[in-house]
């Protein structure tokens, strides 16, 4: 039996249904994020296995321990919530070791453990400080203290980088990351911010309506997505509705008018999803174009250059790493090319 | 510096008279040598106010009034913070009708709550008890304690108490060592607010005291209707004083401007 097990969890708030038939398995300091667009029942799981809501039925199994009848204050777990939710009327070392108190561990000891924390998450020179004196980012490694220096069997992460700017949050993933393998802790993470979730964890859970609908290690979750949704959630994909044909051993993708060769795939003749993502697609010269297509739109976001070019099967989003020369602009002809392999087929239908 | 034009500066300042106008005239007067209501003083003179000294009824129903307020404001808190607690984060039903009742002694005219209670109070016998006098001043007090413990229960984060709970405290612990503490500006603004409406309650307290309950708003009402002497300048001076000092003391351990006008608890 894995170290946290979620068994056909169901919460349903009269009519409406938040979880469905949740499974999930989690092993002994692994990292997971349960990653979902808002309203997608993420947050109701992780309140489900804080003890914070009942589940309307299902198990959660903690370490071969039934955590069905604990109270949520002796479940022994260390939450981050998205707000951090810090004590404000107590100085960082009375929140660190507030934990500690309540299970009345000796003062001398309480020093110990909670200038250990502090040490962890550098900032043993804080401890006397309050947290309004303190910046988002060091807020947020004092939850992090507090909810680790208990010991806690497991982890739950509610968003906890979601109140950062873009700079620190970059920071605080790797921060984060080594906090944990340091402390060994067994993670879940919630988060709606997928490169969050692929950054952070050993494996990424991904929801959609309650339901749980793909469990992978971040690489294939990414590559091998197993809806249209996933593709579009996790970074940026051209979507398109085509049709599959096999001609022998040939397949063929068709898309309007255009015949493309396609990758392989086991999905029958018919109509099928593609999903191509931007940084997928080269550019080229007229020789070895896929297809060509004038550009619409043109961003450049340091790093990279986004296109938008209207080709023969639809507008296609087209991303191309800054090489350090001007890229065509608006109105210019761009020539595309892409190994069919880089094409990624699913069965059309799913909702999106 | 001055982002006020001048006229808004001259409403403003008029403002501010028009409101401390009838403080100013008050104080001038007990300081008055004369025998009458004089104002401005010919004269600078304590005379009436060593006149308190020699009123022991009037030092009695000050007593009286300052017991009854503490006991009151008290007994509302008590009330308002449970009370408060479950109006401001739990749904259920009849909760905008008891929240409606809670602050309805605000919309009552007093001098109807002033029959009520008389005729109330003579059902248990308690008519002009101390007792009496404390349960209706709680009534009448608890709409100001309510509105404003409800202001800060709504401006906790209920998360900071979650944190708590996963971390090992009991419903209990959670209330003394997190919530109360978080609400305690709103309680403390709450009970400073009750204690002083108490005080110088008048329009009830007239229907249910008898001479042994007297309060000083009572006392200096019967006053009023038999002679106007300096004394009441004098009294009612003293009380502005005490007023100003509370207002004061709670300033400086809470910030009065957060706690009438509210905002983040902090």
């Amino acid at each position: 039996m894995a170290f946290l097990e979620l068994q056909a969890l169901n919460k349903r708030y009269n009519a409406v249904v938040a979880v469905e038939d949740f499974n999930l398995s989690i092993e002994r300091g692994e990292f997971v994020s349960l990653l979902g667009p808002s309203g997608c029942g993420k947050t109701t799981t992780l309140q489900m296995i804080a003890g914070f809501t009942q589940p309307t039925s299902g198990k959660i199994m903690l370490n071969g321990r039934d955590l069905g009848a604990v109270p949520a204050r002796k479940r022994g777990l260390g939450i981050v919530f998205q707000t951090y939710a810090l004590f404000p009327h107590m100085t960082v070392e009375q929140n660190v070791g507030f934990g500690l108190e309540m299970r009345n561990v000796p003062a001398d000891e309480r020093r110990r453990r909670v200038s250990d924390a502090l040490d962890l998450v550098h900032l043993s020179h804080l401890g006397d400080r309050f947290p309004r004196n303190m910046s988002g980012g060091q807020r947020q490694r004092v939850a992090l203290a507090r909810a680790l220096v208990i010991e806690p069997e497991l982890l739950l992460l509610d968003e906890p980088l979601s109140n950062l700017d873009a700079k620190l949050r970059e920071e605080m993933q790797l921060e984060l990351r080594r906090i944990q393998q340091e402390a060994g802790v067994t993670t879940l993470l919630v988060t709606h911010d997928q490169s969050e979730a692929m950054a952070l964890s050993d494996r990424v859970a991904v929801m959609q309506s309650g339901r749980l609908i793909q469990e992978d290690s971040p690489f294939d979750v990414y590559e091998k997505p197993a809806t249209s949704f996933i593709s579009t959630f996790l970074g940026k994909t051209n979507s398109l509705p085509a049709v599959l044909r096999r001609k022998g051993k040939k397949i063929d993708i068709i898309i309007d008018d255009v015949r493309l060769p396609g990758p392989d795939t086991d999905l029958p003749d018919g109509p099928v999803e593609l999903s191509l993502r931007p940084e997928r697609i080269e550019l080229t010269d007229e020789v070895q174009a896929t297809l060509s297509g004038d550009v619409v739109e043109r961003v450049f976001l340091g790093d990279h250059w986004l296109f938008r070019v209207d080709t023969p099967i639809g507008k296609l989003l087209v991303m191309q790493r800054n090489l350090g020369r001007r890229e065509a602009g608006i109105g210019e002809r761009l020539h595309l090319s892409w190994k069919p392999e880089a094409m990624r087929l699913l069965p059309r239908g799913e909702a999106s | 510096m001055n982002r006020n034009g001048f006229l808004a500066l001259c409403f403003n300042a008029l403002f501010a008279l028009f409101m401390m106008g009838p403080l100013l005239v008050v104080i001038g007067v007990s300081f008055t040598p004369t025998g009458y209501l004089e104002f401005p003083p010919s004269a600078i003179s304590l005379r009436w106010f060593k006149a308190i000294l020699d009123n022991p009824d009037f030092i009695d129903a000050a007593w009286i009034s300052l017991e009854l307020g503490l006991a009151s404001a008290t007994l509302s808190t008590l009330l308002a913070v449970p009370a408060a607690l479950a109006i401001g984060r739990e749904r259920f039903r009849g909760r905008d009708a008891l929240q409606a009742l809670f602050l309805s002694p605000l919309t009552v005219p007093t001098v109807v709550l002033g029959v009520a209670f008389l005729r109330f109070l003579s059902l248990f016998d308690i008519n002009g008890t101390f007792l009496g006098l404390v349960l209706c001043h709680a009534v009448i007090v608890t709409p100001f304690v309510l509105r404003l413990v409800l202001a800060s229960v709504t401006g906790v984060d209920r998360s900071i108490e979650m944190a708590a709970t996963s971390l090992g405290a009991s419903h209990w612990t959670v209330f003394r060592r997190v919530t109360l503490p978080l609400i305690l500006p709103g309680v403390v603004g709450g009970w400073v607010l009750a204690f002083i409406t108490s005080f110088d309650e008048l329009t009830v307290t007239v229907f249910i005291v008898n001479p042994s309950t007297t309060t000083l708003p009572v006392r200096l009402f019967s006053h009023i209707t038999q002679t106007t002497d300096p004394l009441i300048a004098s009294i009612s001076t003293m009380v502005i004083l005490l007023t100003v000092l509370l207002m004061l003391a709670v300033n400086k351990l809470y910030g009065l401007d957060r706690l009438l006008i509210g905002g983040e608890a902090r």
